[in-house]
């Protein structure tokens, strides 16, 4: 028997993959994160109100969902309904991290991979295109600011943002601001459009090079956006979770809180993160969830590359391949609907609401770039007594493990493991875009 | 096919109980970007990012200072680098606190083969909001239950990087701006390091304002313009070093000292940092000294403020001020 160890990057954090193989049987396949902090534990005393400014700092990438799912899960637990200028805001933070993210995964992340390079920020081993990678790089920087900018003008910082707080935010959007930074979307969207186009393009060369979109076996998918359309305002007053079964019908909801009836929580000895099923089944989250579950996005140019995605590609879609296209139209969405809402009044009404704290329990529930993220607060005198964070990533563990086993079958034989395997394996995690430090937390 | 697109290690361990580790023929970019000639005739200083147990918000924070793109030549950061060794470099910036048996190899490793270190955020520097697990009642139960086999092991502990190796720079904040990065890697002389965070707040502090009492965290509507302390609000700006412009303040959100001790405290001991906060809340507040003192000596009431008496730990000589951006 062989053991295969595979370090990882351009991934958020620590992890590698670890493949067994014995002749051409695939033993085992792990994906192992490899930090932690132990926020679960530390925060533990911390006086409940302070969870908004201590949790975005499980993750600098994710920082946005964690700042608004313990603002939520706060209120939950005080009775407070914030005003709904607050939950516009609330939806600019998350969908400035959409752009942030998507940006990052799709043009900084796998766009290497689509183009045969290390990174966007090395000049590849052959003279000639290096003049496009350079150009790709700083355009896409400049797209991935558009979105940081924007979670900066809504939340006041744009790594751990300090804007909302329990019973709304702390504050509206000036006219001047807001038109400066809807000038700033509208130069970004072409460019957006314009590097998506071209990845699309790779991304059909990289398939027809290596013959395959990846593991295509159906799955559930889990999501907490809207059916008919996205919805990331992160207050919509009782917000669910919905299951898509493997052929694609709806098959339940259900709300935050009662999580542990519906999927299944189990710890590994190999890894510092969790993992999570649907009652034992493989499930997904992430972008292509969201676009299966999703009945339309409702802004023009989103709803022609899901036109195109689902031409191309059924629906439900199953390829691994086909999240990284999902990230690219959920990043033309949310630039689109950004500048739909800072068309509109923002600092017209109150944005916040007074609240009255109490002790017990709290659930915040927000759609995070990676899928469903669930913050679970137990308040006693004030303090935490305890935390639960079910993060996103898990939902996907084993659906990664099962795809890095089907590129292993692929690629290794009785006689042979081909080099191809080590470009597959960083393939397969990055369609699932992990975050480590989240994951493990 | 062409072979560029990974150069990591590829391991594989037979349980004959040798191990051989192969290097795909595409694992020559590591090298290639040794040889700096650039076109413009100066030198590109190369530089490398390596991160420890962190949140990668420092990362995201570089990537938003973009002007490096075309200055500077990034030649080791996982984050958006598929290279596994750290090359020789002029510039090392570490984020991140060393948490696990791994990052203490790796930063030892790494920081032999750069010119500098430059420690970056607040983990890296003091441990970070990692260290409020450092508590003896905390760590206990999370080491005990959060061990696992197969990875790297966890140290006792949550330690800054200059426990372990030397550092020439630290770039305060969680996260450093970007206009710090920037100063980091043009080691611009002309850069000014902020003072403290009241300097650019510009809330009016009042003498006839005098709450009784400290405000909850997120209690109470914030009145614009008006100082935070005279609305009760446990803000440490008056101590914490400046160059944020104050970004949490002036929307209304207390200062919780991320970006740890201004010049004035830097060298000195916790204590005097109390007094002082004590002294201010004494001129602008009738809060009695006991609330605030059981507040601010609460690891968890006072968040970062912990970090204050880590930069006075008496097992390290002294952050100086000088090596402070």
């Amino acid at each position: 028997m062989a053991t295969l160890t595979f370090p990882l990057s351009r991934i958020e954090g620590h992890a590698r993959v670890v493949i067994e193989v014995h002749g051409s049987e695939i033993v085992s396949a792990r994906f192992e994160a490899m930090e932690i902090r132990g926020f679960r534990y530390f925060v533990q005393g911390v006086p409940a109100e302070q969870m908004p400014t201590i949790v975005p700092r499980i993750c600098g990438v994710c920082s946005t969902a964690h700042h608004v799912a313990a603002v939520e899960a706060l209120e939950d637990a005080y009775g407070v309904t914030p005003p709904p200028l607050a939950g516009t805001i609330r939806e600019l933070l998350l969908l400035g991290q959409i752009i942030q993210n998507q940006a990052t995964s799709v043009f900084l992340f796998t766009m290497p991979d689509r183009l045969g390079l290390s990174s966007m920020f090395l000049p590849g081993d052959e003279a000639g295109p290096d003049r496009d990678r350079a150009v790709l790089a700083t355009r896409a920087l400049q797209v991935r600011r558009a979105g940081t900018d924007l979670i900066s003008l809504a939340g006041g910082q744009f790594i751990h943002p300090i804007k909302a707080i329990i019973g709304g935010v702390t504050s509206g959007i000036e006219p001047q601001a807001a038109a400066d930074l809807r000038e700033q979307l509208t130069n970004a969207l072409p460019i957006a459009c314009e590097l998506f186009d071209y990845y699309w393009d790779q991304s059909i060369a990289l398939r027809d090079r290596i013959g395959t979109w990846g593991d295509d076996a159906p799955t559930h998918y889990i999501t907490a956006t809207g059916d008919r359309c996205p919805n990331y305002d992160g207050i919509s007053p009782t917000p669910v979770i919905r299951v898509l079964d493997p052929d694609g019908a709806a098959c339940e909801t259900f709300p935050a809180r009662a999580f542990r009836d519906h999927l299944t929580f189990e710890e590994t000895d190999y890894s510092y993160a969790g993992r999570t099923s649907y009652q034992g089944a493989v499930m997904r989250a992430n972008s292509l969830a969201r676009i299966n579950m999703t009945e339309q996005f409702g802004t023009p140019g989103a709803d022609r590359y899901l036109e195109r995605f689902r031409d191309a590609f059924g629906r439900p879609a199953h390829a691994i391949l086909l999240f990284d296209l999902g990230r690219g139209i959920e990043l033309v969405y949310a630039l689109e609907r950004a500048m739909e809402i800072l068309d509109q009044p923002l600092d017209h009404e109150d944005t916040a609401v007074p609240f009255n704290t109490q002790d017990g329990e709290g659930c915040g529930l927000v759609e995070a770039p990676r899928g469903p993220l669930i913050h679970r607060y137990q308040i006693q005198d004030g303090l935490i007594d305890d935390a639960e964070f079910i993060i996103p990533t898990i939902h996907n563990n084993l659906a990664i493990e099962r795809a890095l086993r089907v590129a292993a079958r692929r690629y290794v034989t009785a006689e042979r493991i081909d080099m191809e395997l080590e470009r597959a394996v960083g393939r397969v995690v990055r369609a699932f875009d992990p975050c480590i430090a989240c994951a493990t937390h | 096919m062409r072979h560029d697109a990974c150069c990591g290690i590829f391991l594989i361990t037979l349980t004959l109980d040798f191990s051989l580790c192969l290097r795909p023929p595409c694992a020559t970019i590591a090298l290639s970007v040794t040889r700096l000639n650039v076109t413009t005739g100066g030198t590109v200083e190369r530089f490398a990012v390596l991160q420890l147990s962190g949140c990668a918000g420092c990362e995201v924070s570089l990537l938003n200072a973009g002007d490096w793109i075309d200055k500077h030549r990034l030649t080791y950061m996982p984050l958006v680098i598929s290279t596994h060794d750290v090359p020789e470099v002029e510039t090392l910036l570490v984020s991140g606190g060393v948490r696990t048996e791994e990052d203490h190899y790796n930063l030892r490793q790494a920081a032999r083969r750069a010119d500098r270190v430059v420690a970056v955020g607040t983990c890296a520097i003091s441990g970070g909001v990692a260290s409020l697990g450092n508590r003896d009642e905390v760590r206990e139960v999370f080491l005990a239950q959060a061990e696992r086999r197969h990875v790297p092991r966890l140290l006792p502990k949550c330690r800054p990087i200059d426990a372990v190796v030397d550092v020439d720079l630290y770039l305060p904040g969680c996260p450093p701006t970007p206009e710090l990065f920037m100063a980091a890697l043009t080691e611009d002389p002309d850069f000014e390091p902020g003072r403290n965070v009241c300097r650019e707040c510009g809330r009016k502090k009042l003498r006839d304002m005098r709450p009784e009492h400290l405000t909850g965290f997120q209690e109470g509507e914030v009145l614009p313009d008006i100082c935070l302390i005279n609305q009760g609000y446990l803000c440490v700006g008056s101590s914490v070093r400046g160059g944020c412009r104050a970004l949490c303040t002036r929307p209304g959100h207390q200062c919780v000292g991320c970006r740890g001790p201004s010049d004035a405290f830097i060298e000195k001991d916790a204590e005097e940092w109390l007094s002082s906060i004590k002294r201010i809340f004494e001129s602008l507040t009738d809060i009695p000294e006991e609330e605030l003192d059981r507040a601010l000596r609460s690891p968890q009431l006072a968040l970062f403020l912990f970090q204050f008496s880590d930069y006075a730990a008496p097992e390290r000589p002294p952050r100086p001020k000088e090596k402070m951006l």
